[in-house]
């Protein structure tokens, strides 16, 4: 089985650093942002599963980067975590396909629990998508050899 | 605030006089200038009118007495070319003629027959006349030279007023004169028989303004004077017309014409008041629509002015009102916005913190758990420590949730609380507090299995509120020893259950006291509370489907009474 890699988004450094090592600790790659241009660069190079991403953020704000990263990699699952005043933006979020949301403060056992119901969906869209590829194959065989041309 | 409404009223004055005015002048413009019209085209009409009949009263008489002098002359004349004057010269033959004279005109009163050198020679009449000498009178010169001559009224010999008529025949080498003298009474009659109103008249006066005919009105006699005449306006041929008043001050309307040759002047004249009687009455008629149609305006204009008063008042007092309410609502739109936004920043930072007590119980298990390192008295207090934080997390995060309910309606979790769990609980919370300010908490909450429906954070904010407040007021009156809070939650009923706090403060003045609920009320200083504590109390507790009532006496203390629906 793949590893989980978590990429976090937030403004504040701090939680940054001390969730990446919390995370680290159970085991999980993460890798950080501190703002939403930030993480679709960091998109671009690194296949990341599971993205949890501030709301309010200075730029480009969560809904908007939800937005750019669902159009992007459409299989990349989304959680928004909200300071509760940003309620309204956080149905906004599920609205545009943010897998769910976590109120702040939140507690790390609480993100990691997220994450994995979130990384478990990701799994099953991909093995789905396996399936179908096998069943290509099967049905004209040819093509497996088509494609080892290639 | 006295000055303010000082203000008002003389604003509302103001306003007052300006819509009576407006009310009164609009109407009135129209009104008058429909009465003044109407009232000037009838008067020149009636003006005109009455000058015009006068005027052709005065040609219609001019020409009859023209007439009646022509035809008098006429019959004279038809007698001299008729007879000779042999003919005429015997006593009998001038009786017969002076018969048929008579006959013809009732005016003539005698005959007379005159020979070129003014000698009376024949008389028929009843004066004694003859052979009397007329050779230097006016009468004959001017009748020897113009041929025939009509008199102004005189005297005479017979001392009588009267006048002639007299013509010259020229015949056979032989000149002669006949004259004859009508009868003043009866000339009198012919003129002055017009009758006009109450006070018309006609006469006649002569060039030198001697009185020709005796008048209506009686006055001036026969040959007397009439002093008004010299100051009538110079008169042509044509009739003129004119108002002038008389020695009495009253004022005459008169219509003048000459008769005979300029030398009688016809006079009709009647007393304006009485030619303009209607005009009088039109005027008093328009005088008195005038009054009363603007007593009307007036009334109207005094009643609407107070109607639209009231209302614009009615709408004054309304819109203050809803002035009043939308302020209030944006003041609590505002401070809930504020709070919102606070509470969130603070979510922040307090998420920081978690994600590092977190990592520090991550590390402290691990450091304990693989190295089985023996805990000493300092480890456990940190941990012990590290607990504190993350219960004191948790309650700012339950405070900035709570802040951030009060601000926007979020959904509240309505629960069953038991009062003997739920108080002790939040007493907790301040009792710190309370034995700083040396204050004696006494609890008396029935253990007794029952409770009430409502949002737990909810209530914990209406019990540290009201403790708070109560904690205040005692420390205004003892300071920091003698203070006494009570909390007795008891069963009122079989579904109503009572919660007291009762405090030994200072108390609530019974001036403050219907107000403090409303939002905005507070008697601290400013800066130090918002107003909003009780007010969102009472708010909450209205929501639990409970009430809360206060009493309160001043130097005594203060008792908050909330009444709730008990389950069981």
């Amino acid at each position: 089985m793949e590893k989980m890699k978590i990429m976090l988004v937030d403004d504040e450094e701090r939680f940054l650093k001390t969730t990446k090592k919390l995370i680290e600790k159970k085991g999980y790659a993460v890798v950080t942002a501190l703002s939403g241009e930030e993480a679709l660069e960091k998109l671009k190079r690194q296949n990341t599963h599971v993205v949890i991403l501030d709301v309010k953020m200075p730029g480009m704000d969560g809904n908007q980067t939800l937005k750019a990263i669902k159009t992007l990699y459409p299989l990349v699952e989304v959680i928004m975590l909200t300071g509760h005043g940003t309620m309204d933006s956080a149905i906004d979020g599920l609205k545009s396909g943010a897998f769910d949301y976590l109120v702040k403060p939140a507690d790390i056992d609480e993100i990691i629990e997220k994450v994995m119901e979130a990384f478990e969906k990701r799994q099953r869209f991909e093995e789905k998508i396996r399936l179908a590829q096998t069943k290509k194959y099967m049905r004209s065989p040819r093509e497996i050899l088509k494609g080892d041309d290639e | 605030m006295d000055k303010n409404g000082h203000h008002r009223k003389e604003k509302e004055k103001q306003l007052k006089r300006s819509i009576l005015t407006n009310m009164i002048i609009v109407p009135f413009i129209p009104f008058l200038l429909a009465i003044g019209v109407s009232f000037y085209f009838f008067t020149t009409a009636l003006e005109d009118r009455t000058v015009n009949s006068l005027k052709r009263i005065v040609q219609d008489h001019c020409d009859m007495i023209d007439s009646f002098l022509i035809e008098r002359k006429s019959d004279l004349e038809l007698i001299t070319n008729t007879y000779d004057f042999d003919e005429i010269n015997s006593a009998k033959s001038i009786n017969i003629i002076f018969e048929n004279l008579k006959n013809r005109s009732g005016a003539f009163v005698d005959l007379g027959l005159f020979d070129s050198h003014g000698i009376h020679i024949k008389y028929s009449g009843k004066y004694q006349l003859k052979g009397k000498e007329y050779k230097d009178e006016v009468w004959f010169k001017k009748v020897m030279q113009n041929g025939y001559y009509i008199s102004d009224i005189f005297l005479g010999y017979r001392n009588i007023p009267h006048f002639i008529i007299a013509v010259r025949q020229n015949r056979k080498n032989k000149t002669w004169v006949l004259r004859a003298t009508i009868d003043t009474q009866y000339f009198c009659t012919l003129v002055t028989k017009v009758r006009i109103g109450r006070t018309g008249e006609a006469y006649i006066l002569n060039k030198n303004g001697i009185a020709q005919t005796q008048r209506r009105s009686g006055g001036i006699l026969v040959l007397e004077k009439d002093h008004e005449y010299v100051k009538f306006p110079e008169s042509e041929n044509s009739i003129q017309t004119f108002v002038k008043s008389d020695a009495a001050k009253n004022k005459y309307l008169y219509a003048t014409t000459w008769l005979k040759n300029r030398e009688w002047l016809l006079v009709v004249r009647q007393e304006k008041k009485d030619a303009y009687k209607s005009l009088y009455s039109a005027f008093y008629s328009s005088l008195m629509i005038m009054v009363i149609g603007g007593a009307i305006i007036m009334v109207i204009a005094i009643y609407t002015t107070e109607r639209i008063l009231k209302r614009i008042e009615h709408l004054g007092m309304e819109k203050e009102s809803l002035g009043n309410q939308l302020i209030r609502a944006t003041q609590l739109a505002e401070i809930g916005e504020m709070a919102a936004g606070f509470a969130h920043e603070i979510n922040n930072p307090l998420q920081i913190i978690k994600s590092e007590y977190t990592l520090i119980q991550t590390l402290m298990d691990e450091i304990f758990n693989e190295d089985e390192i023996q805990k000493n008295e300092d480890i456990k207090d940190i941990e012990d420590s590290l607990d504190q934080i993350k219960l004191q997390v948790n309650r700012c995060s339950e405070i900035t949730h709570a802040i951030l309910k009060f601000g926007r309606k979020n959904e509240t979790e309505d629960k069953l609380l038991r009062p003997s769990i739920v108080i002790p609980e939040i007493i907790n919370m301040i009792e710190k507090k309370a034995n700083v300010s040396g204050v004696e908490i006494i609890k008396n909450i029935s253990e007794k299995a029952y409770g009430f429906m409502g949002d737990p954070s909810q209530f914990q904010q209406v019990m540290l509120n009201l403790f708070n407040n109560a904690m205040d007021a005692i420390e205004d009156r003892h300071g920091s020893s003698g203070g006494r809070l009570s909390i007795t939650v008891c069963k009122k009923n079989e579904n109503r259950l009572e919660i007291k706090i009762a405090d030994n403060g200072i108390g609530i003045s019974p001036a403050n006291i219907e107000k403090i609920f409303s939002p905005f009320f507070t008697t601290k200083p400013v800066g130090k509370g918002t107003g909003l504590g009780l007010s969102v109390c009472y708010g909450i507790i209205e929501s639990f489907g409970g009430t809360m009532k206060v009493t309160s006496e001043q130097n005594i203390g203060t008792t908050f009474i909330i009444s709730l629906p008990a389950i069981n």
